[in-house]
């Protein structure tokens, strides 16, 4: 019977590597992963968990995207924060997203935190580090709220608030002189705005906004770009320059498109999906 | 050395069909009668629930599958057939999302399990599934459409059919009361009082499941605009629970 050809080869393909190392001897400058940087937390409070993350993603010295988003969907109930190498942290969690679905499929129930927590590590562990994803993984479940990191590895903890990425120290800070238990929504989403905000102001790897997702037992709510402290200023000039400040010497215009009709024959350009 | 699995057991007669085919239509034949309406607002698909022996655990027993949040399957003829066909067409599901970030078109989906079906015809060393399933799907291309697969593996959109021991009654009954815009409210009237019509036994919330696909309103599809690969599509198709299965019954 003929395997289905939807399923790519698994594992890392290092047949380029001795090429790309004689071509780095030779001058050649290796390209940079797009790192996150990022500063990611996560806290629970009296209802649930809220997740925040900022929205830099950089490109060694330069930002290359100022806002992405780095809360990634797991399930409905679930959510997933990445920092690290931004291409790991993708298809890493949408990988576990899509067998999650099929998990909750087959067994008819609710999906769990640690199911997801368990499939993250398992797959990094055997990738022995390679796939640099740093994640805070949050959700509530049938056995109620959790909070979980997992590291590039494969090592996670359980913890009641978290922070992960290059801003995780300043984002600690916050957490570890404001976190109390069995915190208000509201109070807990301001920690959490606190906590990002310290890590886009005094991390150079973070910036741009604050993402925030609040998840409890009966709703998922989503806060994108929630807060937008670095709002650009609007240019005090206006910069167009006014025809005629460059001079040229001849002008010759020609028209390329005298006269067209267009005839369909039969469907026309419409797929033929019969 | 005997090579293992080499040679085809559906072959072709001389008179030009696939015997085990039919012997496969016939396992169809005797299963319990399903049955799927397409309405002009959604579709519903319905099945008897019946078990052999009152002892038996009916709350667990799955007529009705998800497998996508656009799309259930309903099924007549061989239970396990049915359960290893949900699981590879819900693997299918998700490999067309992994690559192309939306979950398939119904058509492409039972095209996919169609294919699945008629490589069991054309193996070595297998058999046909003993089951013909009810499709029920919507996407944003051709809206709500049913299909139904044959062991075979051939396929065609229906606008009503039915399936399984009460078919041809079943059948006459639908093209009788199908008109081409009926409701999603009147569909499910319909498809109960079809399998009402050759039920034996007593028909209650416990004895039958149905499935609806509901198409979503425009602004529902303007709400999940393409923004992030955060959060999935809306389910369109769901299982009703027992208790609004009871609600339409005593209608």
């Amino acid at each position: 019977m003929s395997k289905s050809s939807v399923y790519s080869s698994p594992g890392f393909d290092f047949s380029n590597i001795v090429r790309n190392n004689f071509l780095h001897e030779k001058g050649l400058p290796l390209p940079k992963a797009t790192s996150t940087g990022t500063t990611i937390v996560g806290c629970l409070f009296k209802d649930g968990i809220v997740l925040g993350a900022d929205t830099r993603a950089t490109e060694g010295p330069i930002v290359a995207d100022k806002n992405c988003e780095k809360i990634h969907y797991i399930t409905e109930s679930i959510r997933c924060c990445g920092a690290g190498t931004a291409a790991d942290t993708e298809f890493t969690t949408a990988l576990i997203s899509s067998n999650m679905e099929l998990h909750a499929l087959q067994s008819g129930r609710k999906p769990r935190v640690v199911t997801a927590m368990t499939m993250l590590k398992q797959m990094l562990f055997r990738y022995q580090g390679h796939v640099g994803a740093a994640l805070v993984l949050g959700g509530v479940d049938s056995t109620g709220p959790h909070l979980f990191t997992i590291h590039p590895h494969g090592s996670t903890d359980k913890l009641p608030y978290v922070t992960m990425g290059s801003g995780s120290l300043a984002a600690m800070a916050v957490f570890e002189s404001g976190w109390q238990p069995n915190m208000e929504r509201e109070q807990a989403l301001n920690l959490v705005k606190a906590a990002i905000a310290a890590g886009i102001f005094n991390d150079l790897g973070s910036g741009s906004n604050v993402d925030a997702c609040i998840i409890t037992a009966n709703s998922t709510e989503m806060l994108r770009n929630v807060e937008m402290p670095n709002v650009r200023v609007q240019k005090e000039r206006d910069y167009k320059f006014r025809r005629g400040t460059t001079a040229w010497k001849k002008e010759e215009i020609r028209s390329l498109v005298v006269e067209e009709t267009v005839t369909p024959i039969g469907r026309g350009d419409e797929m033929d999906t019969s | 050395m005997r090579k293992q699995n080499a040679y085809s057991l559906t072959v072709f007669s001389p008179s030009g069909k696939l015997v085990q085919i039919e012997h496969a239509l016939a396992a169809v034949a005797g299963g319990t009668t399903s049955l799927g309406i397409k309405a002009s607002n959604g579709i519903v698909i319905a099945a008897e629930k019946k078990t052999s022996s009152i002892l038996i655990d009916d709350s667990v027993i799955d007529r009705v599958a998800v497998i996508c949040p656009n799309i259930g399957i309903v099924y007549s003829g061989m239970g396990p057939d049915f359960r290893v066909l949900v699981t590879k067409a819900r693997k299918s599901a998700q490999a067309y999302w992994k690559i192309y970030g939306t979950y398939p078109p119904t058509r492409v989906l039972t095209q996919e399990i169609a294919t699945v079906m008629q490589q069991a015809t054309q193996s070595g060393g297998v058999r046909p599934y003993g089951v013909s399933l009810l499709v029920a799907g919507w996407d944003s291309h051709r809206g709500p459409t049913l299909y139904q697969v044959d062991p075979s593996g051939s396929f065609w959109a229906w606008k009503a059919s039915a399936i399984g021991k009460n078919m041809v009654n079943a059948k006459t009954f639908l093209e009788k009361r199908y008109n081409d815009d009926i409701s999603l409210e009147d569909a499910i009237h319909t498809a109960l009082l079809t399998l009402k019509e050759g039920f034996e036994g007593q028909m209650t919330e416990k004895t039958i499941e149905i499935g609806v696909i509901t198409v979503p309103t425009p602004e529902e599809l303007e709400a999940e605009s393409p923004d992030g690969i955060t959060g999935r599509v809306k389910p369109t198709f769901r299982k009703l629970t027992e208790e609004e299965v009871r609600d339409y019954l005593s209608l």
